[in-house]
């Protein structure tokens, strides 16, 4: 009797197990198969699971009939350069606040939690005014600005906890041995340092190549927009081409998820320090 | 000899440029919208009007503000509620040992990495009345007798909270998941041997235990819902319903962008951010306790 249910639970667990992983892949394996049906296909009733004659048409459409590639390029360029600036302002600020004893430091720390609070629709709008007075509206350089200070907060957050976790000690040996303070944060901090440093990269690279409030408002001109506003309009147009709307899916999809997958590891470091947001 | 600087010198230096860029980007956008609120302005013409709390009266008595109130908290609180009911079993499931279980952890997590745009372009696609995969399954199923207008007046609510818990869940999962792994095997072995039950175990040993990490994340799941822009309005584009899931956050946005209302579109922000920081001072008056801080 007990074996049986024992058994019985078993049977439950998998079941709950495989509901789990299907409810968030079959969407998005339904995305494949869309994208790589023929348009007669793509609207067969009944729908076809798996294309009977699959075809790369979507893509090639996509890449030379809509400028997807100007979107890919420029969300390439603004993702990059928002981890870049990130990573470099946020390791100098974090390694300052565990580093230097200097007046006023709690409060610092604890004026970065308060900006948690802040969600991008509150402060788009008075940043959108701001950004026409000075002539930003428009430019990349806006978005790259907007994001980094938004991603910031946590980034001093995550990378503050693993200075903490360094040992001085570490550092003045090498100091001892005759470094300076730039080549013993070069040689002995930062490459302690590295998981924190790249699960800042990913969440970084994710907030700039997932937002969409941002360039929305902020930039204009077709030639600019970065791929979820990019596809969202292709999505808006009056009668939706939807095997080409699902091949676009899938183009900023596997960016995303391949960097997720890459450093899945230190990803539920971070998580575990309160990394994410939206 | 070079000059050296101090210690402190250095420390602020080194937390100057990332103090810049928030004080710019972020305290002064806040209080740039504070100053904003008390002004008529145009969002593109330098025409502005000192108005005072003009805005926030016009507001008090403006219908639309109330429903959209109404309708953001709805929004808020049934997904938050509905996230944590299916995260914490999720996370019970995953917290079992079965094979393939690395595996199923990741793949949870994808609807929550993907962007926002491909979340709705995806469900708008499978729930398309006349060519979705959802409509038509269940048509063939022989459940519904007629395809369920899913973006239409009736039902584009629900099917904006079912696919917005889909999308955040893995939140909740993950959370909850990593907090689960640091609860003491031995608790539940003694308390089997005491013969409880399953439901007996979770109610007395993993729920106290989770308790703090719950605190946290139905405080940052309901503060996010509640301010919710990109999924809510991607969501209503374009499907004529729209206006039906026009939340705060969507409310505030067009009447900036649609009607050019700056100084009304930041005081509709402000005052979704009082009522946040009102909710979350009852809510930590209500349900912090000490332990919490473990």
């Amino acid at each position: 009797m007990t074996r049986l249910r024992a058994r019985a639970g078993r049977v439950l667990l998998y079941a709950a197990a495989l509901a789990l992983a299907a409810q968030a892949v079959l969407p998005l394996l339904w995305m494949l198969s869309t994208s790589l049906k023929p348009p007669r296909e793509v609207f067969a009733t009944p729908p076809t699971l798996i294309p009977g004659a699959p075809t790369l048409e979507n893509f090639a459409r996509l890449v030379s009939d809509t400028a997807f590639l100007t979107y890919f390029r420029n969300s390439v360029a603004v993702a990059g350069l928002t981890v870049l600036l990130t990573i470099v302002v946020g390791a100098a600020g974090a390694y300052s606040l565990t580093r230097f004893a200097f007046p006023g430091r709690e409060a610092v720390a604890k004026l970065i939690l308060c900006t948690y609070m802040f969600a991008p629709i509150m402060i788009v709008i008075p940043i959108y005014i701001l950004a026409r007075r000075l002539g930003l509206v428009d430019t990349h350089t806006a978005l790259v600005l907007s994001y980094s200070s938004f991603c910031l907060p946590f980034a001093l957050w995550l990378l503050r906890a693993f200075f903490q976790s360094i040992p001085v000690e570490l550092e003045e040996a090498a100091r001892v041995d005759g470094a300076g303070r730039p080549r013993a944060v070069l040689y002995v901090v930062a490459p302690l340092a590295l998981p924190g440093l790249i699960a800042t990269a990913i969440f970084t690279f994710t907030l700039a190549w997932n937002d969409y409030i941002f360039t929305r408002i902020l930039i204009a001109s077709d030639e600019l927009k970065t791929l979820p506003v990019g596809v969202q309009d292709l999505f808006a147009a009056a009668v939706v081409d939807w095997g080409l709307v699902m091949a676009a899916g899938m183009l900023i999809t596997i960016p995303a998820l391949a960097f997720f997958m890459a450093v899945q590891r230190h990803l539920v470091a971070g998580w575990g320090s309160g990394g994410l947001k939206g | 000899m070079r000059r050296r600087l101090s210690e402190p010198a250095l420390g602020i230096l080194g937390i100057l440029p990332a103090l810049i860029l928030i004080g710019a980007l972020i305290l002064y956008p806040v209080a740039y919208a504070v100053w904003l609120s008390l002004l008529d302005k145009h969002s593109f013409f330098p025409t502005e009007r000192w108005v005072g709390l003009g805005n926030y009266l016009a507001i008090a008595r403006d219908v639309e503000f109330w429903e959209s109130l109404w309708r953001g908290v709805v929004y808020a609180a049934s997904t938050t509620a509905l996230q944590l009911g299916l995260g914490v079993a999720a996370a019970l499931v995953l917290h079992r040992s079965f094979h393939g279980r690395a595996a199923v952890r990741a793949l949870v997590l994808f609807p929550y990495m993907i962007p926002t745009i491909v979340a709705v372009i995806v469900w708008r696609w499978l729930l398309n009345e006349t060519y979705g995969l959802v409509d038509d399954t269940l048509l063939r199923w022989r459940l519904i007798r007629e395809p369920i207008v899913w973006l239409g007046v009736d039902h584009i609510m629900s099917s904006l909270v079912a696919m917005s818990v889909w999308q955040f869940t893995p939140f909740v999962i993950v959370t909850v998941l990593a907090r689960l792994q640091t609860i003491p095997p031995e608790l539940h072995e003694a308390a089997r041997v005491d013969g409880a039950g399953g439901w007996a175990r979770f109610r007395h040993i993993t729920l106290p235990q989770i308790r703090a990490v719950l605190f946290v994340v139905i405080l940052l799941r309901g503060i996010w819902m509640f301010t919710k822009f990109d999924t809510v309005w991607l969501w209503g584009e374009g499907a004529g319903a729209g206006r039906e899931i026009k939340t705060l956050p969507i409310y505030a946005y067009m009447r900036t962008f649609t009607y050019y209302q700056a100084g009304f579109g930041a005081a509709l922000a402000v005052i979704m951010f009082l009522m946040l920081m009102a909710a979350t001072a009852v809510y930590f008056r209500l349900f912090w306790r000490e332990e919490s801080a473990a």
